[in-house]
């Protein structure tokens, strides 16, 4: 599949999603599970999930708790695939007044909704704009932290969006990123799913890979937070997961060997003060 | 779009400083309008206060 060709399915996917109301994605990140399960499954309390409005946790993530809480008042945080809000707004509760939330999505529709979900909290310090990962819209060094919760693993060019985040970081800023990696290389009929690429699995890389390419765009301190392997759950026990399994027409043994090959990680890197 | 974000907005292709025309604004933000990147010679939309900053191949 083209790079261009996997955005605009991605796009064309997502943008359904923001349509639904406040109901989960069609893919294999969460299956068809009510949001609010699925997001205290991968770490957020009830506390977080009752601070933001409601419509914005579209149980879409891998989960970003642990880069939230380290986040500090006054900073400027980005988001890279901000879907309808939901970490945006728990990082504006943290960065208060002084500081700002940027979310960059690439999907118009998400955008509009994370705007209105914005207006309905009175959210002030959040901005969202249409824009694409690898090539962001934003200064060079402007921006202290940023968080992307399982997005990355969407874009095709992953050096690119690495390097873009490296980029538009200030001089010891943080990345504090959760996604799908994979402890094994896919199969082809993996791999050429469509399916299983919005589902959050074809595009995702290897674990060596991913830190690989964080590590190249010139971060330092790459450390893997947390590490738990992918809910099988998800896949097997919702109608979604079990449709998109059965697209992928392989057989039993070699999809429970997909299984078995994806991981959810939650990464952590600086950029450091000098150039190295 | 607010005003401030004008200050770390830059152009997605050649990172480059933007100018901005404003059709449409009210007290909090700007509405409508175009961001426009002299280098690029490339305009980018603001409609329903939302800046699309997608790179021109990438619109639809």
């Amino acid at each position: 599949m083209e790079d261009q060709e996997v955005k605009l399915v991605v796009r064309e996917n997502y943008a359904r999603v923001a349509k639904q109301n406040g109901s989960c994605c069609s893919s294999a990140c969460c299956g068809t599970s009510k949001p609010k399960e699925i997001s205290k499954r991968i770490g957020y309390t009830d506390e977080d999930l009752e601070a933001v409005p409601s419509g914005s946790n579209l149980g879409l993530g891998c989960g970003n708790p642990t880069a939230l809480a380290s986040i500090k008042a006054g900073e400027t945080v980005l988001d890279l695939g901000s879907g309808a809000g939901f970490d945006c707004f728990l990082a504006s509760n943290k960065v208060g007044p002084e500081g700002r939330v940027i979310g960059v999505d690439m999907t118009v529709e998400m955008v509009a909704r994370a705007r209105d979900n914005a207006s309905k909290g009175g959210y002030k310090n959040v901005e969202f704009r249409q824009g694409e990962i690898e090539n962001l819209p934003v200064e060079d060094s402007t921006i202290d932290v940023i968080i992307s919760n399982c997005v990355i693993n969407l874009v095709p060019n992953k050096d690119k969006a690495f390097k873009e985040a490296f980029r538009v970081l200030k001089p010891g800023g943080r990345l504090m990123v959760s996604d799908i990696v994979l402890l094994k290389k896919l199969p082809d009929f993996v791999k050429d799913s469509i399916e299983a690429y919005v589902g959050c699995i074809a595009g995702a890389a290897t674990k060596d890979r991913y830190l690989g390419a964080i590590k190249s765009a010139g971060f330092g301190d790459v450390t893997v937070i947390d590490e738990t392997v992918f809910p099988l759950d998800c896949m097997t026990n919702d109608p979604t997961g079990q449709a998109i399994l059965k697209s992928l027409k392989g057989t039993p043994e070699q999809l429970k060997m997909v299984q078995n090959s994806i991981s959810s990680v939650k990464v952590g890197a600086i950029k450091p003060n000098s150039k190295p | 779009m607010k005003r401030d974000l004008l200050d770390i907005l830059a152009c997605p292709l050649c990172k480059g400083d933007l100018t901005i025309e404003i059709f449409e604004e009210n007290d909090l933000e700007i509405i409508t309008g175009k961001l426009f990147c002299k280098v690029c010679n490339e305009c980018y939309p603001i409609e329903d206060g939302i800046p699309n900053m997608l790179p021109p191949d990438l619109r639809d």
